[in-house]
């Protein structure tokens, strides 16, 4: 199935130019956001490989998006704003890797969304002129804010974040990552650097995460505490990685295209309350699919993209 | 002086209403080894049943506490035989994400439902304060914390004192062996759940009375519960009861002493579990 990824790219490259007549614009907001979710998705996804859930893709997110609003507002030229997002995201995970390393499951849980909820009131405790406080900054959109600019950025954020998941999915580090998953003292003994290994995925996957943040909030022009930094963001991510296949690549990308363009249909009908659909993706899939949508394609031919 | 014994009473009310949503998750942790995240949502159920009986039927809410824990109860039955019972076995993070699910869905439906615009009740005692010595106290709040220590003491007397406890401490401590004596294992982990999610439609009741209802009030109390249940150390319900009392204390005290503690006083409170895990974690190892 190897012509299944290009001709996903193709299709994605052709979106701007769907004649979609008034709806032009629409198709092409929504192509953005979701391509937002795929990329947060699979970074999340890249970490969860080692076995540890994280409810910290939100810190980073915000971390990233305020790193590249608040050097933008002081002049720093743009595109090295925007590489600050994931410098500074990947710098602070490197810190709070070290001191949650001998956490696990549910207490890891736990402690990466109590760290995502301090960094939210410290930037919301902040002074005013320097991070907006409660009501956040407005970020100076990258490209002028050109949409269909922005969309191919966008995409070329997605494809760097598959690329990354590629590469490790092909070299040792996708053995090292299951090993760890699968029982951390087994892969100590087998040679395992578990350490080192952990903390290179939570880095590369918070690095990606904010890098995904510095974009989205180029493309949304602002930042905001409760939004940015808000918990919805982490939740997407691991329902989108989990209802399209987790530890694959094909999966959180998937989930992404299918769970954000029904999200923005029932927006439409809904105007509130539509993130139940969600909740009830989440409950179907723990309980009927526990592989994911890409599950239903490895059953066929195994040689899929990504899982193992 | 007074300001210090004022906050040390608010304090202590709060942390009974965090005991008590707190008690429940500990429960289920400890007997079913399930984190229920749909817990501050079941919250959320037991303050609107008790909002709606309030507003349609003219119930006090506070009596409202015992229909807003048995429809929890039926609820929550019905939900562990849809859904909890699959993943019982399955690896701990199907049944936090399962119970995220419901959660979410419970949430957005309320949204949905009811409209996200938080909900108040009015009682004719909610004004009136009793005043002891340099302490003064609003009724209402010491209805709750009375409600809270003579539920948690009823759940101490339940679990340590009669059959149906042992038989509930015996399955916690191990669901083979318990088996293996001829106790319904199954019977029991619907029964505990069914306790601990009443137990949180009833912590639901009292916040209502105190606060408000609002379709987005479970998370924050989900959140905190889990704070204080991880700080208890899972499972171990004793400590639930100090560990509500620290973090409610070290939280009002903020508040109180720190200027613009307001919301300086939530990160206080995540602060304390993310030391406490970390401390905890490179002791012992």
């Amino acid at each position: 199935m190897r012509w299944v990824g290009p001709t996903v790219v193709v299709a994605a490259l052709l979106v701007p130019l769907i004649p979609a007549g008034g709806y032009q614009q629409y198709v092409v907001q929504v192509a953005t956001f979701v391509l937002i979710n795929a990329a947060a998705a699979l970074a999340w996804d890249i970490q969860a490989r080692t076995g540890q859930l994280s409810l910290a893709p939100a810190a980073f997110f915000g971390l990233g998006a305020y790193a590249y609003t608040m050097a933008a507002l002081r002049g720093v030229p743009l595109p090295v704003a925007f590489l600050l997002g994931p410098l500074v995201a990947g710098a602070v995970s490197l810190g709070l890797g070290v001191v949650t390393l001998r956490l696990h499951g549910l207490y890891f849980a736990i402690a990466t969304l109590a760290f995502a909820e301090v960094v939210k009131v410290i930037f919301k405790e902040l002074p005013l002129d320097l991070t907006g406080g409660a009501v956040g900054l407005t970020a100076p959109p990258l490209l002028g804010g050109h949409q269909t600019g922005l969309y191919y950025l966008g995409l070329c954020v997605l494809l760097l974040v598959v690329a990354a998941s590629l590469a490790i999915r092909h070299s040792r580090l996708h053995y090292a990552f299951t090993a760890i998953r699968q029982g951390e003292l087994t892969a100590r003994v087998l040679g395992v650097p578990v350490v080192r290994t952990k903390l290179l995925a939570f880095a590369l996957s918070a690095a990606l995460t904010g890098m995904v943040g510095a974009y989205a909030t180029s493309r949304l022009f602002f930042v905001i505490p409760e939004d940015t930094f808000g918990i919805g963001l982490s939740v997407t991510a691991l329902a989108t990685a989990i209802f399209g296949g987790v530890y694959t690549t094909a999966g959180p990308v998937l989930g992404a295209i299918i769970l954000r363009s029904l999200e923005e249909g029932l927006r439409l009908v809904l105007r509130e309350g539509y993130l139940a659909v969600y909740g009830v993706i989440l409950m179907l899939v723990i309980l009927y699919l526990p592989g994911g949508l890409v599950s239903l394609w490895n059953r066929r031919s195994r040689d899929a993209a990504g899982g193992d | 002086m007074e300001l210090f014994l004022q906050t040390l009473a608010n304090a202590l009310i709060q942390s009974g209403t965090y005991a008590l949503a707190s008690a429940g998750l500990a429960l289920a942790v400890g007997v079913l080894h399930i984190v229920n995240f749909a817990h501050g949502e079941f919250l959320m159920v037991g303050a609107f049943v008790a909002y709606w009986l309030s507003v349609l039927a003219g119930i006090d809410p506070i009596a409202s506490l015992v229909p807003a824990g048995a429809v929890m109860f039926a609820a929550s039955g019905a939900i562990y035989h849809a859904s909890i019972r699959r993943v019982l076995l399955a690896p701990e993070l199907n049944a936090l994400l399962l119970t995220f699910g419901i959660g979410i869905t419970l949430q957005n439906l309320a949204i949905l439902v009811f409209g996200a615009t938080p909900r108040v009740v009015h009682t004719a005692y909610q004004l009136t304060v009793v005043t002891l010595g340099p302490v003064s106290v609003g009724v209402a709040p010491l209805v709750t914390l009375v409600v809270s220590v003579t539920l948690l003491a009823g759940m101490y007397a339940v679990l340590y004192r009669t059959g149906v406890g042992k038989s509930i401490r015996a399955v916690a401590q191990n669901r083979t062996g318990a088996h293996l004596v001829g106790l319904d294992v199954d019977r029991i982990y619907l029964l505990t759940f069914g306790i601990a999610s009443a137990l949180a439609a009833i912590a639901g009741s009292m916040v209502l009375v105190r606060i408000g209802a609002s379709p987005h009030m479970g998370f924050g109390f989900v959140l905190k519960a889990f704070a204080i249940i991880v700080m208890a150390g899972l499972g171990n319900l004793t400590g639930v009861l100090w560990a509500s009392l620290v973090l409610a204390t070290a939280e009002a005290f903020v508040r109180t002493y720190v200027p613009g503690g307001g919301g300086a006083a939530e990160a206080v409170f995540f602060l304390l579990i993310f030391f406490t895990l970390v401390w905890r974690s490179w002791r012992t190892a």
